[in-house]
């Protein structure tokens, strides 16, 4: 015999549907996930930031042993506020002063800290090397 | 010659404007000429963008810099290879891809399926017409490719990363599969627009779609080995937004073919089906909106441009446009049949469509996540890759023991008992392996462990599908296993291949589970002479080379490699400095072992003025599968894509059985 087919099932699968987005929601906001800011808000903020800035030459030090030094100034600037950063790991190909970085980290004494590792460069265009993006 | 161009575009923009207009009056008022004449005008289209195309085509062969497009793109030096890539490498010529690509799919779509469809047809040409006004009024008025400037004596030349044969056939790959799920979607909204809701739209598309979703992971798939061999960074995947971009549309369309089939059998899952076609297409178009308008970042920031806000307000009409017909449609929507049981192969594939689904809402919800927050809490708030992690493992992990049961379980209602004795022997053989492996230490990461145990029961299932099949065709009468198992194939087409794809995913879970949850890598500053060890090889500094070629310096450190006693040779790894784009670009050595599929991966992140390197070396074990994983998809797609008479029948019957409006 045929049982009458119930819609129960289908709601069933509708409410893990939903507690699967819920949990998600809970996910996201609760855990990981760092703030995304430009240097010049980053005075006075204590935790792990994700900063995007323009780099700021002169660039000193050696990134695989006591680590690279160089400026981070927010890309469309009227602020004037230049962070120090200090970073070690893997330098991206295109890094340079005038190009535009992301990196992970946070602000210790003045200086931005940056996670190992942590540097994505971003090409202010990447087809086009756009021509006023001089070296500073 | 920019003129030409120009001319032609207009032409385009022209006719596609017609061949709406004319197509939804001919689609009301019910006239056959009319609709014919906006048909031809759609097929006109694709004629004028082709010459528009082959303007901009000639223009860069000829480094005509006087285009403003050319000179950003190209320079003197490129290599041809690259002049043409070029043409996609910049917004203005993609789009103009998109434009050509969607008027060719339109034209063949409409004239492939004009006699047995015509009913859809007249309502698939305005839909298209309609997406193929907002591309060439794109063209046209707000990204021309045909602006001209004063030329300058040599273009800006190209990126040196892309400088590169994947990036011949990766973007092209991935804009046919965007483009292409424009098919499945305008046959959708023809449907609902003429009320015609049988299933003749998803059997009529399911080409279409199976096409654009094959280029869209081939597509992918060379993009990660780009990564993988060009970047350098030790990688394949990011989870950067222009990554996650091409992937859930695939999602998407991954859950639609499996639906789709519920509905060809079942008649379930209408109004479900529409849904997945229409959030794919938006997921397409959305696809390109995040590549081009640089509202997230990303690692892939292209120009940002003036197209951003049009692509979004494109997307928002279509999608409330499409929800709308639906809503008007619901009523006739309603499926005859009714979930039996949660344990039948309808059930299985509904698990199948909600985990495929809520992995592609979960990337999209990381990828617009940083807009979100920025709009909520004044504060964009990036996820990152933990995040998009987890969710793969908590989502992609039952997703792919699923897909071991899918396809095995009956159909309607299945007893418990049956489940057991179908599944006995590929639960032994997980369960076996995940000992074995177990013991062999590979206990050093759950998640890997998990996966690679369900792909064992995956492949087992898979493997036993082509023995019974091969025995029961060798039964019917076969000569031969190898003609019996070829007749297998080619009677049933869609279903074994199927399994071919399947069994590509499998070698794709093992290659990424291997290559990410077991492997090993280790920085090291040498000096030459010096060693390092990495995972069980000696890697040994020998010397620096340096040498000029046509547009670069090439220098590479050379490494001897060994293995216990074993010698395997030399690596060299490097950086290329580039003279005109005035640029480094790392030039990795990865050393394949073809036995285990494990590669040895280096990287010179940095070579000092006195010869000192620093080196990253990782070891991947398995990585090669996923390469491999590609070919047999690429295998299992074309089986699944090739012509079948059978079915061609079957279809005709069925346009018989509806009965088609005499003639009009």
């Amino acid at each position: 015999m045929a049982r009458k087919a119930s819609p129960a099932r289908l709601v069933i699968a509708l409410a893990v549907a939903a507690i699967l987005a819920v949990f998600l929601l809970y996910t996201s906001i609760a855990g990981g996930g760092n703030p995304s800011i430009s240097p010049s808000e980053l005075a006075g903020r204590s935790g792990t930031v994700q900063l995007a800035g323009l780099v700021l030459g002169p660039v000193r030090g050696d990134a695989h042993a006591d680590g690279l030094r160089f400026g981070l100034r927010d890309i469309d600037g009227e602020a004037n506020t230049t962070v120090p950063v200090l970073y070690t790991g893997s330098v991206p190909d295109l890094f340079r002063a005038g190009r535009h970085i992301v990196v992970d980290g946070e602000l210790r004494n003045g200086t931005f800290v940056a996670d190992p590792g942590s540097m994505i460069t971003k090409c202010p265009s990447k087809y086009s090397p756009s021509r006023n993006s001089g070296k500073d | 010659m920019p003129e030409l161009g120009h001319a032609a575009l207009l032409v385009t923009f022209g006719l596609t404007a017609y061949a709406l207009v004319a197509g939804v009056a001919a689609a009301r008022l019910g006239r056959r000429r009319l609709a014919a004449s906006a048909r031809n005008a759609l097929v006109g289209a694709f004629g004028s963008t082709l010459v528009a195309s082959a303007v901009l085509l000639a223009a860069l062969l000829r480094n005509d810099f006087s285009f403003t497009y050319v000179a950003r793109t190209t320079s003197e030096a490129l290599p041809t290879a690259y002049t043409i890539s070029a043409f996609w490498g910049g917004q203005e010529g993609s789009l103009l891809l998109w434009l050509l690509v969607l008027t060719g799919f339109g034209a063949a779509a409409v004239l492939l399926n004009r006699r047995w469809a015509r009913d859809l047809i007249v309502w698939v040409v305005p839909v298209f017409a309609a997406v193929a006004v907002f591309f060439s009024f794109l063209l046209v008025a707000v990204a021309s490719p045909f602006a001209t400037q004063q030329a300058p004596p040599d273009g800006a030349g190209m990126t040196p990363s892309l400088q590169n044969p994947y990036m011949l056939a990766h973007p092209p790959l991935l804009y046919l599969g965007y483009v292409g799920l424009t098919v499945p979607f305008a046959f959708a909204m023809a449907a609902l627009l003429s009320g015609r809701l049988d299933e003749r739209w998803l059997i009529a598309t399911r080409r279409w779609t199976l096409l654009a979703w094959a280029a869209l992971g081939i597509g992918q798939l060379l993009g990660a080995h780009w990564a993988y061999v060009e970047v350098g960074w030790g990688g394949y995947y990011a989870w950067d937004p222009v990554e996650n971009a091409a992937l859930m549309p695939w999602l998407a369309a991954t859950a639609f073919l499996h639906s789709v089939m519920i509905q060809e059998k079942r008649g379930m899952l209408r109004v479900w089906n529409l849904l997945l076609v229409l959030l794919a297409f938006s997921l397409a178009l959305f696809g390109t909106f995040l590549t081009r308008s640089g509202v997230v970042n990303s690692i892939h920031s292209f120009t940002q441009s003036s197209i951003g806000p049009w692509f979004l307000a494109f997307i928002a009409v279509t999608v409330f446009v499409s929800l709308a017909l639906v809503f008007r449609r619901l009523p006739e929507l309603r499926s005859p049949t009714k979930l039996e049981s949660p344990i039948s192969r309808e059930a299985a594939f509904l698990y199948n469509n909600l985990l495929l689904l809520a992995l592609c809402l979960t990337i999209l919800w990381g990828v617009v996540y940083p807009l979100l927050s920025e709009a909520v809490r004044g504060e964009a708030v990036v996820l990152g890759r933990s995040y998009y992690d987890f969710f793969l493992r908590i989502f992609g992990l039952p997703l792919l023991l699923l897909m071991g049961i899918g396809p095995l379980i009956a159909w309607r209602r299945a007893s418990l008992s049956s489940l057991l004795t179908t599944f006995r022997l590929p639960t032994i053989v997980a369960l076996a392996a995940g000992a074995v492996l177990l013991a062999l230490g590979a206990g050093s990461s759950v998640p890997g462990l998990v996966a690679y145990t369900f792909s064992a029961f995956v492949a087992t299932t898979i493997a036993m599908e082509f023995v019974r099949g091969t025995r029961a065709r060798k039964a019917l009468g076969a000569a031969s296993w190898p003609s019996a198992f070829g007749s297998l194939i080619s009677r049933n087409r869609r279903r074994y291949g199927g399994y071919v794809v399947h069994a590509a995913i499998v070698l794709l879970a093992v290659g990424v589970a291997g290559s990410s949850a077991f492997d090993s890598v280790k920085d090291a500053r040498l000096e030459r002479g010096e060693s390092m060890t990495v995972a069980g090889y000696t890697l040994t500094y020998r010397s620096l080379e340096e040498r000029q070629v046509s547009n670069a310096t090439e220098i590479r450190a050379l490494l001897e490699v060994r293995r216990g006693d074993r010698e395997l040779g030399t690596l060299k790894a490097g950086k290329n400095a580039y003279t005109i784009e005035d640029q480094l670009s790392n030039e990795v050595g990865i050393r394949s072992d073809l036995l285990t599929g494990e590669d040895l991966f280096v990287i010179a992140e940095q070579i000092g003025a006195d010869g000192v390197v620093d080196f990253r070396v990782f070891v991947k074990p398995l990585v090669n599968l996923i390469w491999i994983a590609g070919a047999v998809f690429l295998l299992g797609s074309a089986i699944t894509l090739w012509p079948d008479a059978r079915e061609q029948r079957r279809l005709v019957a069925r346009t018989q059985e509806i009965g088609l409006p005499a003639t009009r």
